[in-house]
């Protein structure tokens, strides 16, 4: 409960790296996520 | 009794075929003052240990074994760390892993267990390419 209380979580599921620096909220696909633990912008996926 | 149905048993015993090296579960709770979790975290594991004979549990007393508690990082119970045979693979599991978090922890024991991460080749290039110190991650699948 501190954890949760100490990031704000109030949705699931929320991934938080190194203590705050980078909070992502919900599920990604693989590279997004990979992306956004890194810190890496987005790559804009190609116009179908 | 048993926490899954039968079916339910089935299904997870061929996920876990997959693992190909013992996975050890460090349970770290404690026998007196011990929160309602503490039970169920062991039952689950027990469980998950049933169902494949690759899969270890011991159970480490948070309060008598403090310096075993800090290696692994352990600051809550019931707490979890997953070691691949000997090997920390600092992925860890905080609160009992029931309901959704089961399917967590059952491919967190097959990632321990195996030694491919699935992940593509464009993920493990940008990893190696970004990563140039500690990164810590935690994953909230419950508010509470």
């Amino acid at each position: 409960m501190e954890l949760t209380r100490k990031f704000r979580v109030t949705g699931v599921p929320k991934t938080i790296v190194n203590d705050g620096s980078i909070e992502i909220l919900g599920a990604l696909p693989e590279d997004a996520f990979v992306r956004g633990v890194l810190g890496l912008p987005e790559v804009d996926s190609p116009p179908q | 009794m048993s926490l899954l149905s039968d079916q339910d048993r089935q299904a997870v015993r061929e996920r876990l075929s997959d693992i190909q090296q013992t996975v050890r579960l460090l349970l770290f709770t404690q026998t007196i003052g011990a929160p309602e979790t503490a039970g169920l975290a062991r039952q689950v594991l027990d469980e998950l240990a049933s169902l494949n004979d690759l899969i270890q549990i011991e159970e480490v007393n948070f309060v008598l074994e403090r310096d075993r508690a800090a290696q692994y990082g352990i600051e809550h119970i019931p707490s979890i760390a997953l070691l691949s045979g000997d090997e920390d693979t600092r992925m860890r599991f905080i609160g009992a892993p029931a309901g959704y978090e089961f399917v967590s922890l059952i491919e967190a024991v097959v990632l321990a267990g195996t030694t491919d991460s699935r992940l593509t080749e464009e993920s493990r290039a940008l990893i190696a390419a970004n990563v140039t110190g500690p990164v810590d991650i935690q994953v909230f699948v419950t508010p509470t």
